[in-house]
């Protein structure tokens, strides 16, 4: 039987600056029972096909504003929470985008509830084309 | 005045997260099942919180919702994040402006307490009573398995809570009936097995929970370091022995899975209810999985409404149902099913 889907199944694309691919995108659902402010992600660790992504090549997108997980660490406004139930976008900055085909995504969610004795480290995998 | 029915928010996670709920979705769901309250964790189902909460005309909504559905508000669920940013812990004022601002929200929604979680410090709270008592809203500190009431945690809370003074009247407990868990929940185990723990370390763990049943846990110690606190109590418990034990046997990850996870229940002797009736201002009726029969797999739901009817509690059991965290990896979970069975349990337990 299958889970509870965390990935936008519709969400899997390159991203194209001046008509080249640079990267691609994603979109998926925080794996936590509440919203919360991006200050409390500790590290989002993406693997594309093996491949693991530096941390500086990472964006993550809510509520139309964009960035980085360094940022991320300071942004407390009500405005750019990661909503419970809701899509994040993280794009991801990689020469050529991806290639047409069959892909495997391997991300790691750690965030950190200040009342958790250990931060917590959801593994969301999936499988998709590139059209 | 008997003991109430309320249902919280959490119980309906998994249909929150998928979309088939929204917020009124929880109200009108939980007014289905009879239950007259709601508790409510304002940062799962409020977006853009706490502004949404400021916002009159959202309010307007909401307490429209509740005369609609026929429901009193209970318990705010706060979350005292005092690790918001990663390379310090607020300190004390700004935890006590962070408890004040949820007071504040709480009261906003109608509510007459805030949960606060096992890891607030005390002098947290001390700060923020006056003005809990200048808004009317109490903070209830969740006694959450590992933790018990009647242990040096629980009165490390008193002694410093329990004083003249009328603004000492807003702190109390909010036991989680997680603690009175009389054996591992039957979810808990499935996944393990699904997992490929083995019949003899499942009996194993089994056994030992039985045993520490029947023989008492030993209680948690205080300490604001919660890991430290945690590894202590479960060693105390005899998870080193098991542990050691498991090694020499020759147990795999999902047998040691198993049994960590098995230390996250606890079994306390109800009679702790009565003992710490003038301060149990609410409760989590924790649930795992509720049968077709309505049996609960784990909590002691007669024996705790028993206490609370000899004590004569007439506060909330409110419905927390969690086993969707041992399903949700392989099926979709049912937790306005699950809701439904446990309220009615509850109800028959209550009227019974």
């Amino acid at each position: 039987m299958a889970g509870r889907p965390i990935y936008n199944p519709d969400g899997f694309k390159n991203v194209e600056q001046d008509g080249k691919a640079c990267g691609f995108e994603f979109q998926f659902k925080l794996q936590y029972y509440r919203g919360i402010t991006l200050s409390i992600i500790r590290d989002i660790k993406v693997t594309i096909d093996g491949e693991e992504i530096p941390r500086e090549d990472i964006r993550l997108t809510v509520n139309g504003e964009t960035f980085t997980l360094e940022e991320a660490r300071t942004v407390v406004s009500p405005l750019y929470r990661w909503e419970f139930g809701e899509y994040a976008t993280v794009t991801v900055a990689k020469e050529g985008g991806l290639a047409k085909g069959a892909h495997h995504l391997s991300v790691v969610q750690h965030i950190a509830p200040s009342y958790m004795p250990f931060p917590l480290q959801a593994v969301c995998d999936a499988d998709f084309e590139i059209a | 005045m008997s003991i109430k029915r309320s249902v919280s928010s959490y119980s309906y996670q998994d249909e929150y997260y998928e979309g088939k709920l929204d917020l009124e979705g929880i109200l009108r769901e939980t007014a289905k099942t009879g239950a007259t309250g709601i508790e409510l964790l304002a940062e799962s189902n409020i977006k853009q919180f706490p502004n949404t909460i400021y916002d009159e005309a959202f309010r307007e909504k909401w307490f429209g919702w509740l005369k609609q559905y026929g429901l009193t508000p209970t318990a705010y669920d706060a979350f005292l994040e005092n690790h918001i940013y990663d390379n310090r812990r607020l300190c004390l004022g700004e935890q006590i402006e962070m408890m004040q601002r949820d007071l504040r929200c709480a009261s906003l929604l109608g509510f007459s307490c805030i949960r606060t979680l096992v890891s607030t410090p005390i002098e947290v709270i001390e700060g923020s009573l006056e003005y809990a008592e200048e808004v009317g809203v109490k903070i209830g500190l969740e006694v959450h398995a590992p933790f018990s009431l009647n242990s040096t945690w629980a009165q490390g809370y008193l002694d410093r809570l329990d004083k003249p003074g009328s603004k000492y009247r807003y702190f109390g407990f909010i036991p989680d009936m997680g603690i009175f868990s009389r054996r591992v929940p039957d979810v808990v185990e499935e996944k393990w097995r699904r997992a490929g723990a083995k019949e003899e370390f499942i009996k194993m763990v089994n056994d030992a929970y039985a045993s520490r049943v029947a023989n008492g846990f030993t209680k948690i110690e205080y300490s604001l370091d919660l890991g430290f606190a945690n590894m202590n109590y479960r060693n105390a418990n005899g998870l080193g022995t098991l542990t050691e034990k498991f090694k020499e046997m020759g147990a795999g990850p999902a047998d040691f899975g198993y049994l960590n996870s098995s230390y996250t229940y606890s079994w306390s002797d109800p009679q702790d209810l009565i003992d710490n009736i003038d301060h149990i201002i609410h409760t989590h009726a924790k649930c795992y999985n509720t049968h077709e029969d309505y049996t609960e797999t784990a909590t002691a739901i007669d024996e705790v409404v028993a206490a609370y009817k000899k004590a004569g509690y007439d506060g909330y059991l409110s419905t927390e149902y969690e086993g969707g965290e041992s399903l949700r990896d392989t099926m979709i979970v049912d937790g306005i099913e699950q809701v439904r069975r446990h309220q009615e349990a509850l109800r028959r337990a209550i009227e019974g």
